[in-house]
């Protein structure tokens, strides 16, 4: 009985650990895949990469910065939105609503997290696009394909991500502390904002980085809805107006149909593997910012 | 439990060994390109897949140039293309040797959104569309339109649409300025937006533009005369933007690709071409 | 004043909740109530036709649940190997730092954009392995896309058995590997039942992972083989099609195929409901 006891800890404590190894693998390798696979557009171009303003493949020129502004556009306005919110409507649930509706409404949230991004670009094509040029009529947008519309698209995908993050944060601070507050006198709202967010406070921050990290790689739902126009870069970079045009972002760009045709040419190629790499560590450090405001309870000896 | 570990490895080596078994099984036809060409050779693939059991696998992701690129790299057997094929297609994949078979006539059409059209935009000189494509024109009343800003939807630069624009535009697609324009992939995409955006205009097959939503303005030449992408404009290539459906194979047609060709090739073939508002191929004549 | 704030903060965190509970109600009701229209059992058991734009989505639904059940034998394995790592055999005060790289690398691998996933399955099956499309690969990247989050799912319930199984397993002479498969794993099914629902239901709709090396628009049934076996899959379909939304009649396939792929992750993710809601039953009597 022992002895087979122990042959059965070896393989499984192997199979176990090798898999955890083989996981860790693909994903590092990705990153390493991305990195070799770029390494023709760092050589040639170098820094000009990551600071152009051109991206014109049939004469190779090729400059990111007018696509890292799209995604960073379109994930702003996506924040702008979804945090306040999210943030307010997990007030609503985490500090108003007794625990049976909390659940409820949590539950309807998380429906929709559920709903795939390909059924969001469809929604965005078909109702939003009319939306947003009425919207954005002072600003003459020359169709509904627009930064904006890929914005508010992702607004609508990433609050329940954020909703649920920040409503976890708060029901995680004891209720005690709620108590005492009120024995104190103080209202509810001065128990919520006082009390509960800012012990929360991490816990916020990370519901709002960890939808941000959602927006920054989020394709095919942008995809539809942002008119697909290279070398937009905005004249003036805080103004409203970039917004109502068409653009591109680094996702966006990954989804479309020089992915096919690059393979052939090295450069261009490395070109399209480096918006890979760029988005790769954009996207995981944020993450990485966002986890690390979440304490997990792996410490326990 | 301790035969639940057992059973587990069982099954995945079960499957494990069912995968390997079926990897060693026969190839499929592959098909890779044109979203001009591939209404009617998808209609025949499903004509063939009913009759005889082939399968034949249609892939549209990159437009012409996507095809070319498959079939030099040994993606696919067949490219679709909707353009001549350059010197550049061969010098590009110097080991492989295209042989094109045209199955088709189309037209590159310049489209409009219904208010241009009924607003006076009939034809346009190729001045004109210079001006519309490098941003000089912004407004349609400068043409004989509505006073309406110009929406230019540009065709992706690597689709067979774009090629043969820039061809009859400047001479030489690598001659065409840089432009930023909202891009189109797909026929249907293009159709799609234009229909939608007032005021737009894009590159597009002629046999796309129904009348109803979306219209094929003329080319307007010196002479004042109009060239409409009539059918009988394109055939006989009075229309300056005709252009053929090819389908490109490396060496000579074989197997299902011949299969393939020759069904297209044949009257019920072209019967398909013309069904999908295409012209038909002269009979009995190969291009290369 | 104090209480016009605290009625204002009321108003403001009621109002947003509105605002998302109707985006909730109106999302779900535009689909049910346009795709219903289409819905019937022709649509569901017919092909597709029409370059893709009419008929039925029989083999996109099929496609489909061959890239869930394949992602679902690749992610099961693989979690129960990481969960079983990070709970049981990297347990303990010395091992506390890689348990912490290993939970940053799941946070890290779990927002990788899943675009990401789709080229580097482009790159390593199509081209590599020279599989060109392949259900198989489509499987594979799904299965590591949705890896992170069952595995967390499964740590956590891993974590949260009461000690008192483990101690009496053990108290009774069984190995660390017995205790595991008989005690552990049995006892923490529902955690892994419910998060690879979950994760499956996620997989079900993804686009972009297939968008590269597993899903073609049309031309693809049942897959005869791991080379040049594509399949066609929902989100796909609906992806290409929602770029030529100006037929009506594709648009009202497009309702109809969308209802379907979101029936279909309902049910995945409702499935796990019974399962979630025994976990927290069982969790606030231990």
């Amino acid at each position: 009985m022992r002895n087979t006891g122990r042959r059965r800890l070896e393989l499984t404590r192997v199979a176990s650990l090798g898999f955890t190894a083989l996981a860790a693998l693909v994903f590092l390798g990705m990153l390493v895949l991305f990195g070799v696979e770029s390494l023709p557009v760092w050589r040639h171009l170098g820094l000009g990469y990551v600071t152009g303003t051109r991206w014109f493949f049939r004469v190779h020129e090729f400059g990111i910065l007018p696509m890292v502004y799209g995604t960073l556009a379109v994930s702003a306005v996506a924040l702008l939105v979804a945090v306040p919110l999210g943030v307010g409507t997990a007030f609503f649930t985490a500090e108003v609503l007794p625990r049976r509706a909390r659940r409820t409404v949590k539950a309807a949230v998380e429906l929709l997290a559920g709903v795939p991004s390909v059924i969001y670009g469809l929604l965005g094509v078909l109702l939003l696009r009319d939306f947003v040029v009425k919207l954005l009529a002072h600003w003459d947008p020359l169709s509904g394909d627009t930064l904006l519309t890929g914005g508010l698209l992702l607004a609508v995908m990433i609050v329940p991500t954020v909703m649920t993050l920040a409503d976890d944060a708060l029901s995680g601070v004891p209720a005690d502390h709620r108590m005492a507050a009120r024995a104190l006198g103080l209202t509810r709202a001065e128990t919520a904002l006082q009390v509960a967010a800012r012990q929360a406070l991490p816990g916020l921050v990370s519901a709002a980085l960890l939808g941000l990290g959602r927006a920054l790689g989020e394709t095919i739902a942008v995809f539809l809805v942002i008119g697909r126009q290279d070398n937009q870069w905005p004249e003036r970079l805080l103004s409203v107006q970039p917004l109502a045009n068409a653009g591109q972002t680094l996702t966006t760009k990954l989804g479309g149909s020089e992915t096919f045709i690059a393979y052939g040419d090295p450069l261009h190629w490395g070109a399209i593997m480096g918006l890979g790499l760029v988005l790769f560590v954009v996207v995981t450090a944020v993450s990485l910012a966002g986890a690390s405001l979440v304490t997990w309870g792996g410490d326990r000896a | 439990m301790l035969r639940t570990g057992q059973r587990l490895l069982l099954t995945a080596g079960l499957i494990l060994a069912a995968a390997a078994a079926l990897t060693a099984a026969g190839a499929p036809l592959r098909v890779n390109g044109s979203t001009t060409v591939n209404p009617v050779v998808a209609e025949a693939s499903d004509l063939l897949r009913a009759e005889r059991g082939l399968t034949i696998q249609v892939d549209t992701q990159g437009g012409s140039s996507g095809g070319m690129a498959a079939l030099g790299e040994g993606r696919a057997e067949v490219a679709m293309v909707s353009r001549p094929l350059n010197p550049e297609d061969q010098t590009h994949y110097p080991k492989a040797h295209f042989v094109a078979t045209r199955i088709g006539l189309d037209g590159v059409a310049l489209v409009v959104s219904a208010d241009v059209w009924k607003g006076g935009v009939r034809s346009l000189t190729k001045a004109q569309v210079r001006g519309l494509y490098e941003g000089k024109v912004k407004n349609w009343k400068e043409v004989g339109g509505p006073d309406r800003r110009v929406v230019f939807f540009n065709k992706e630069a690597g689709r067979g649409t774009w090629e043969v624009f820039a061809h009859w535009l400047y001479g030489d697609p690598k001659a065409a300025p840089l432009v930023t324009l909202p891009e189109v992939g797909s026929n249907e995409e293009g159709r799609s937006k234009v229909s939608a955006t007032p005021g737009s205009i894009s590159q597009l097959s002629a046999a796309w533009a129904d009348g109803k939503r979306i219209f094929a303005v003329g080319i307007r030449q010196d002479d004042g005369r109009v060239l409409l992408p009539t059918p009988a404009a394109i055939l006989n290539g009075t229309y300056p933007l005709s252009r053929p459906l090819m389908m490109v194979t490396d060496g000579p047609p074989q197997g299902a690709a011949k299969i393939l060709i020759d069904l297209l090739m044949s009257p019920r073939g072209q019967a398909l071409v013309k069904k999908n508002g295409y012209e038909p191929a002269a009979v009995g004549e190969h291009a290369k | 004043m104090r209480k016009g704030l605290d009625r204002a903060f009321t108003v403001c965190a009621a109002a947003c909740a509105a605002v998302v509970c109707a985006l909730v109600l109106g999302i779900a009701g535009a689909i049910v109530w346009r795709g219903m229209a289409v819905l019937d059992w022709r649509f569901v058991s017919r092909l597709a036709s029409g370059g893709g734009g009419a008929g039925g989505v029989l083999y996109e639904i099929l496609g489909t649940v061959i890239l869930v059940v394949t992602a679902l034998g690749v992610c099961a394995p693989l979690a129960v190997g990481v969960a079983l790592a990070e709970a049981v055999y990297l347990d303990g005060h010395e091992n506390r730092r890689t348990r912490r790289w290993l939970f940053a690398g799941l946070y890290a691998a779990n927002s990788i954009p899943s675009v990401l996933l789709g080229i580097a399955g482009l790159i390593v099956f199509s081209r590599w392995l020279g599989w060109g499309k392949s259900w198989l690969a489509g499987g594979i990247l799904l299965g590591l896309m949705i890896l992170p989050t069952v595995s967390v799912a499964l740590i956590e319930r891993l974590r949260s058995l009461p000690r008192k199984y483990v101690e009496a397993a053990t108290g009774l002479g069984l190995s660390r590997s017995q205790v595991i498969w008989s005690v552990l794993l049995p006892q923490s099914l529902g955690g892994l039942v419910s998060g690879l629902l979950l994760g499956l239901a996620r997989a079900a709709g993804e686009t972009a992972p297939i968008l590269f090396a597993a899903a073609v628009f049309s031309g693809a049934g049942l897959p005869a083989g791991v080379r040049d076996s594509p399949v066609v899959a929902l989100p796909y379909h609906i992806f290409v099609l929602a770029q030529d939304s100006l037929d009506p009649a594709v648009q009202d396939h497009l309702w109809g195929a969308a209802a379907v792929l979101l029936a279909l992750v309902l049910a995945l993710s409702l499935l796990a409901l019974p399962v979630r809601l025994r976990i927290h039953e069982e969790a606030k009597s231990a």
